[in-house]
């Protein structure tokens, strides 16, 4: 780490090491965003912007991919919570569909293996992406999603099994 | 991780990056904007800081110049001379009282009665 790239207000984060997980972090915000690709870039913006004014500090207490991607997983909670109260907001005030604010949309995938995944609950969902996809461990993804590492295991037992019982139907074989 | 948890995870991966064939944004470019907008951010709240101390600064010396109610008052001694009648300032620990120096003063001096309670 080269004492030039350390962050003021963040003494254990380079630029250097957040732009060797960079693309991990946009395909995360990506996945947060609905795979909106202007959204990620903003949330991944975001994400540098807490780290850089450090309201975000990094204590070395996880590794530096999973304590950014738990910054982008919590600025994508509140911002879903604020586009949310805004939608309620707009339809209290009688205007119906709420104009100019898109919910996200999945994107459409003709693999029977995506719809699986898409069909799973959130959180199971989130841990099989993390873990399958992102290459964390079950306690690493359960720290990101702000959970316990029993309840991180139990979602991904469940996210497991109901993906091999969604499949099977379709034909595809993943039991031992 | 067993055998049926490794082809699940390869199919799961596969299906994921097929969802994310969007390319990722450059880092420089989102470095540079985040920078920018912190920058702002923290010139903003010097702003912000600079004008609440400003206006505290402005609060305390309103509060320590603004003119108590029992301001010094300067009595021209000409305006003195010509009575002999005096009047003590009054507040709520001294009674109003007024008396003439030459009427009051000898029976003040002089008296053994008591006066409202006390042995003048």
């Amino acid at each position: 780490m080269r004492d030039s790239d350390v962050l003021d207000n963040n003494p254990h984060i380079s630029r250097s090491a957040l732009e060797a997980i960079h693309g991990q972090v946009f395909g995360w915000a990506l996945s947060r965003t609905g795979y909106d690709r202007s959204a990620a870039e903003d949330l991944v913006q975001q994400a540098y912007i807490e780290l850089l004014t450090g309201k975000a500090r990094f204590d070395r207490r996880s590794s530096l991919k999973t304590f950014v991607f738990s910054v982008v997983q919590n600025l994508a909670r509140s911002r879903y919570r604020r586009i949310a109260s805004r939608l309620r907001l707009l339809q209290t005030a009688g205007h119906g569909a709420a104009e100019g604010l898109e919910q996200p949309v999945e994107p459409q995938q003709d693999a029977a293996v995506w719809r699986a995944v898409q069909a799973l609950p959130q959180r199971q969902r989130d841990i099989v992406e993390l873990v399958f996809c992102r290459d964390m461990t079950i306690e690493s993804a359960s720290r990101v999603m702000g959970v316990s590492t029993g309840t991180g295991r139990v979602h991904y037992d469940r996210a497991k099994k109901a993906l091999r019982l969604t499949l099977a139907d379709h034909g595809e074989k993943f039991d031992d | 991780m067993t055998d049926s948890d490794t082809r699940l995870r390869q199919a799961v991966g596969k299906a994921l990056a097929a969802a994310e064939r969007v390319p990722a944004a450059e880092f420089d470019t989102v470095w540079a904007a985040a920078v920018a907008r912190a920058g702002i951010a923290r010139k903003r709240r010097l702003l912000l800081s600079g004008s609440a101390a400003a206006a505290a600064i402005a609060v305390i010396a309103f509060v320590f110049h603004t003119p108590a109610g029992d301001e010094w008052r300067y009595v021209d001694r000409y305006q003195l001379l010509e009575t002999t009648g005096w009047s003590a300032p009054s507040d709520s620990l001294l009674p109003h009282r007024e008396f003439d120096i030459y009427e009051s003063v000898p029976v003040l001096i002089e008296s053994t009665e008591a006066y409202g309670g006390t042995l003048l």
